[in-house]
C-alpha cells in the first residue's frame, strides 16, 4: 500500500482521539536455514489507520489470528510497529492535518506546513515525542490482558500487583500505598481483606477484577481491554462487562475493546473495527455495522453470532482457512473465502491451485510443474493434453475464469492462465461515517447479494 | 502453586493485623511443611543434617592432627588394622592413618567443596544464562554456543583435564569443578526465563512502565528460579561424587582426609582382604550424594510438580 493511498483511506474522529494510527505495519520476518536468511514476512498487522475518540469505547473484532492482539500491543508499546506512526492525543482538526501532511513529500511542503509537521512529531507522535511525553502516554495508557491467571504474577501479593504502577510512577509506599491500593479494590469489587493474597487465592472473575484495578491505578484516560471476558464463565462476563461500564461513566474513560466475541462488543462499544488477516476491512458506528454490514466478511461474523431470537440466516458464510499472512491473497485479502467475491477482487494464480486443490484433487494430482512469470500469469503443465483439458473444464463457470485476462488457453499438454492485476482494496468511506474495504462494496455502495449461482441450494429471500 | 490445607486458612480467616512479611513467610513454611511430607526428603535431610554436624564438630568428636588437622595422625604400629583394634573404630590405612578421623574431617572438606563449587556455579550460571535470555539476539547466541562448548566435553574428563593442568590440590579440585558445573545453571535458567518472559504479567509490568532491572528482579527471575534450587540441591551430591574421583585418581594432596583420597588409599588393600578403608569412605560418599539427591527429588515434585516422575 502506498503512502497516498492510505493517507486517503485514514478515518478520522470529529472529536479529539486519545490514539491516532496511520498505516501501522508490524511485519515479523521469517528467517529460514543455518544462516538464518529472511525469507519473508509474517504481516500481523499490514496498513491499519485508526483513531480512537475521547471518552468512547472502539470495539476491534475479528477471528484469531487477524493480528487484533498484535495491533493492542503495538498500541499499548509493547510491541514497536515495523512502520506507521503512532499519534497521542489529536484535535479533529490535526487528524485532519496529519492525514493530509502525510501524503506529502517533505521537500514538497510550504514553510507553514513544514513548521506545522515539525510541531506534531515533537508533541505527538510516538517514538519522536520527549521523553517526558512518552511517559506521560505509558501512564494514560493501560492494559487488562486476556488471561488473568497469567497477567498475575504468582508471587506477589495483591497490594505489590495494584501497587506497582503507584510505586513506580509516583514513588508512594507504605500505608499510603495500601491505603489507595485498598481505594482501588473497591472501587472494582473487592474489598481491604483481600490485600495480603496471593493471586492463586482468587478466582477466575476475581482476578481479572484485580487486573483492572492495577491498570486503573494511574488514573489512565485509555484502556486497552484485550479479550478481557474470554476466559471467564457466562455469568461472570456479564459482571466483568458491567463493572466495565460503570467504571467508564465514572472516570470517563476510553475503550479499545479487542474481542472475537460480537455478542459482547454489539453492548459495550460505540464504534467497530472488523479486522481481517492484518487490515481492518471495515468501520463505522457499532449499531449500523451490525443493522446492515459493509463487508461480506462483517456479515458473516455477525451471522454465526448464535442468537436466542430464532434461526439466523446462515447462508453468508466463508469456505476454506485463513489464507497464510507471509503472502495474503492479492486485491481484497477476502476473496479466496468470499460468499459474494467476483472477477475484480484479486484472483492470481495461487487462488487457482489453491482452488484446485480443495475442489478437484484428482486433477491437482495430475498438475506436473508450475511456470510463474509474475503472481498474474503462468503456464501449467500436465503429463498429456487431456489431463490438461480436463483442468480448464473445471475452471468453466467459475469466478476464477471470468477474472482471465482471457480464457486459459490449452497448449498440448500445458495451460496458460492470465489474470488481470487487481491493485490492493484499502479502507472507502461508503456513507457518512462508515467505511468499508470491500471492493464491490466500494462500486455499488451497498453490500453485494449473495451470488445465487454460488449457492447450493439458495433459500435466500424467503 | 500447591494448594495445601493451609493456604485456604490463610484464605479464610484474614486477620487485619497481618503484615505483608507475615504471609510471605507463611507462605514459604507451607511449602516447606508440604516438602517433609515425603518421608525419603526427611531421610535424606537427616542423613544431611548428621554430617552437617560431624562437619561441625569435628574437633570435638575427633582431636585435630597438629600442624595439618586435614592429614590423619599416624599410628605407625597398628598399620593396616582391621576395625576395633587398638582404638580404631574403623580400623587404619596402610599408613598406620586412622579411618574415622579421615571420614569425620573429610566431611568438613566435602561440605567445603559441596558448598563453594555449588554457590559459585549457581551465581556464575544464572548471571550468564540471565544475560542470554534477557539481551536475546547476538549476545544470546554468542553465550549459548560458549556454554555449548562446555557441554560437549563430558564433565569428568574436563574437570579431570582442569585439575590434571593446574596440578594437584584440593584447591584445584574446586576450581575444575567450578568450571564445569556452570553451565547447567546457564542452559536452565535461560530456558526457563524465555518462557517465564511470555508470560503476561511481565507484559503488564512492562506497561506500567518498570525497568528492566525490577521486572527481571520481581517477575522474572523468582518464577524462572525453582528448577535451579533442584538443581542445586542435586549438585551438592554430584559435586562430591565427582571430586571423589579426582582425588580418587590422584589429584588431592597426597595423604589429605578427602572421602575420594580414602577410597584411593585402601584400595591396593582391597585384593588381601583389608575391606575396610575403602568400603567406610565409600560409604559416606554414597551416603552423601545419596541424601543430597533425595532431598533435591523431593524439592522436585513439590516446587515444580509437572516434571514429576523425569
Amino acid at each position: 500500500m502506498t503512502t497516498a493511498s492510505s493517507s486517503s483511506s485514514l478515518h478520522t474522529v470529529d472529536t479529539d482521539s486519545v490514539v491516532t494510527l496511520n498505516d501501522v505495519k508490524v511485519h515479523y520476518p521469517v528467517k529460514e536455514g543455518a544462516l538464518q536468511r529472511v525469507t519473508g514476512h509474517v504481516k500481523a498487522v499490514d496498513g491499519v489507520d485508526l483513531s480512537i475518540a475521547r471518552g468512547k469505547t472502539l470495539g476491534l473484532v475479528g477471528e484469531s489470528g487477524c493480528g487484533k492482539t498484535t495491533l493492542g500491543r503495538v498500541i499499548s508499546g509493547l510491541v514497536a510497529p515495523t512502520g506507521g506512526d503512532i499519534w497521542m492525543d489529536l484535535s479533529a482538526q490535526q487528524q485532519l492535518d496529519v492525514n493530509r501532511l502525510r501524503g506529502v513529500n517533505e521537500a514538497e511542503m510550504t514553510a507553514q506546513d513544514r513548521q506545522m509537521w515539525k510541531d506534531l512529531t515533537l508533541n505527538s507522535r510516538l517514538g519522536s515525542m520527549s521523553r517526558e511525553k512518552q511517559r506521560q502516554y505509558r501512564r494514560n495508557c493501560q492494559v487488562v490482558f486476556q488471561d488473568a491467571f497469567s497477567s498475575l504474577n504468582p508471587r506477589q501479593l495483591v497490594r505489590d500487583i495494584v501497587g506497582r504502577p503507584l510505586r513506580v510512577h509516583e514513588q508512594t509506599s507504605g500505608a499510603e500505598l495500601d491505603k489507595k491500593v485498598i481505594e482501588l479494590l473497591e472501587r472494582v469489587g473487592l474489598g481491604a481483606e483481600h490485600l495480603l493474597r496471593f493471586p492463586h487465592q482468587f478466582s477466575g472473575g476475581q482476578r481479572q477484577r484485580i487486573s483492572i484495578a492495577r491498570a486503573l491505578a494511574l488514573n489512565p484516560e485509555f484502556v486497552i481491554l484485550d479479550e478481557p471476558t474470554s476466559a471467564l464463565d457466562v455469568s461472570v462476563q456479564a459482571q466483568i462487562l458491567n463493572l466495565l461500564v460503570d467504571l467508564q461513566a465514572e472516570m470517563g474513560l476510553t475503550y479499545l475493546f479487542i474481542t472475537h466475541d460480537l455478542g459482547v462488543v454489539q453492548h459495550m462499544a460505540d464504534h467497530i473495527a472488523v479486522m481481517y488477516l492484518g487490515q481492518i476491512v471495515e468501520y463505522g458506528p457499532t449499531d449500523q455495522v451490525f443493522d446492515s454490514p459493509l463487508h461480506p466478511y462483517s456479515r458473516v461474523l455477525r451471522d454465526s453470532n448464535p442468537s436466542l431470537e430464532g434461526e439466523r440466516n446462515r447462508d453468508w458464510e466463508l469456505s476454506g482457512t485463513v489464507p497464510n499472512p507471509i503472502e495474503p491473497p492479492h486485491g481484497c485479502r477476502l476473496h479466496p473465502r468470499c460468499p459474494v467475491a467476483a472477477a475484480g477482487c484479486g484472483w492470481s494464480v495461487s487462488d487457482v491451485m489453491s482452488r484446485t486443490e480443495e475442489n478437484s484433487p484428482v486433477i491437482f494430482e495430475t498438475i506436473k510443474t508450475v511456470d510463474r512469470s509474475d503472481d498474474y500469469n503462468a503456464q501449467i503443465n500436465f503429463e498429456n493434453e487431456g489431463d490438461a483439458q480436463g483442468f480448464v473444464s473445471q475452471l468453466n463457470g467459475s469466478v476464477i475464469n471470468e477474472s482471465m485476462h482471457r480464457p486459459p488457453e490449452v497448449r498440448g499438454a500445458s495451460v496458460k492462465v492470465s489474470f488481470n492485476e487487481v491493485s490492493d482494496a484499502s479502507l472507502e468511506q461508503i456513507q457518512d461515517g462508515r467505511w468499508s474495504s470491500c471492493i464491490r462494496t466500494q462500486e455499488r455502495g451497498t453490500l453485494p447479494d449473495l451470488n445465487k449461482s454460488q449457492q447450493v441450494n439458495g433459500k435466500e429471500g424467503q | 502453586m500447591t494448594t495445601g490445607p493451609g493456604s485456604k486458612k490463610t484464605a479464610q480467616s484474614p486477620t487485619p493485623k497481618k503484615s505483608a512479611v507475615t504471609v510471605k513467610w507463611a507462605r514459604r513454611l507451607e511449602v516447606g511443611r508440604e516438602v517433609l511430607r515425603n518421608p525419603l526428603t526427611v531421610i535424606g535431610l537427616t542423613i544431611i543434617f548428621l554430617f552437617l554436624m560431624m562437619a561441625v564438630f569435628a574437633p570435638l568428636l575427633a582431636e585435630p592432627n597438629q600442624p595439618d588437622p586435614y592429614q590423619s595422625p599416624r599410628d605407625w604400629s597398628n598399620i593396616d588394622s582391621p576395625p576395633g583394634v587398638a582404638g580404631h573404630v574403623l580400623g587404619t590405612d596402610s599408613t598406620g592413618g586412622d579411618v574415622l578421623y579421615g571420614i569425620i574431617w573429610g566431611s568438613r572438606l566435602s561440605l567445603q567443596l559441596s558448598v563453594t563449587v555449588v554457590l559459585f556455579t549457581l551465581v556464575f550460571g544464572t548471571m550468564v544464562g540471565s544475560i542470554a535470555a534477557m539481551r536475546g539476539g547476538r549476545i544470546d547466541n554468542l553465550l549459548m554456543r560458549i556454554v555449548d562448548v562446555f557441554l560437549s566435553i563430558p564433565e569428568l574428563i574436563f574437570a579431570l583435564a582442569i585439575a590434571a593442568v593446574l596440578g594437584p590440590s584440593f584447591s584445584n579440585i574446586i576450581l575444575a569443578l567450578a568450571a564445569v558445573f556452570w553451565v547447567k545453571y546457564a542452559r536452565i535458567i535461560r530456558g526457563e526465563i524465555i518462557k517465564v518472559k511470555q508470560a503476561d504479567y511481565v507484559a503488564a509490568a512492562r506497561v506500567v512502565g518498570d525497568s528492566s532491572w525490577n521486572i527481571y528482579r520481581k517477575d522474572v527471575l523468582p518464577n524462572a528460579a525453582t528448577p535451579l534450587i533442584v538443581q542445586a540441591t542435586l549438585d551438592m551430591g554430584n559435586v562430591v561424587l565427582i571430586g571423589a574421583t579426582l582425588s580418587f585418581i590422584g589429584l588431592a594432596q597426597a595423604g589429605l582426609t578427602e572421602w575420594g583420597a580414602l577410597v584411593s588409599a585402601g584400595q591396593s588393600g582391597l585384593l588381601a582382604g583389608e575391606w575396610w578403608v575403602s568400603t567406610f569412605a565409600g560409604l559416606a560418599i554414597v551416603l552423601w550424594a545419596l541424601a543430597f539427591n533425595l532431598v533435591g527429588d523431593g524439592l522436585r515434585d513439590v516446587l515444580d510438580p509437572k516434571t514429576e516422575g523425569r
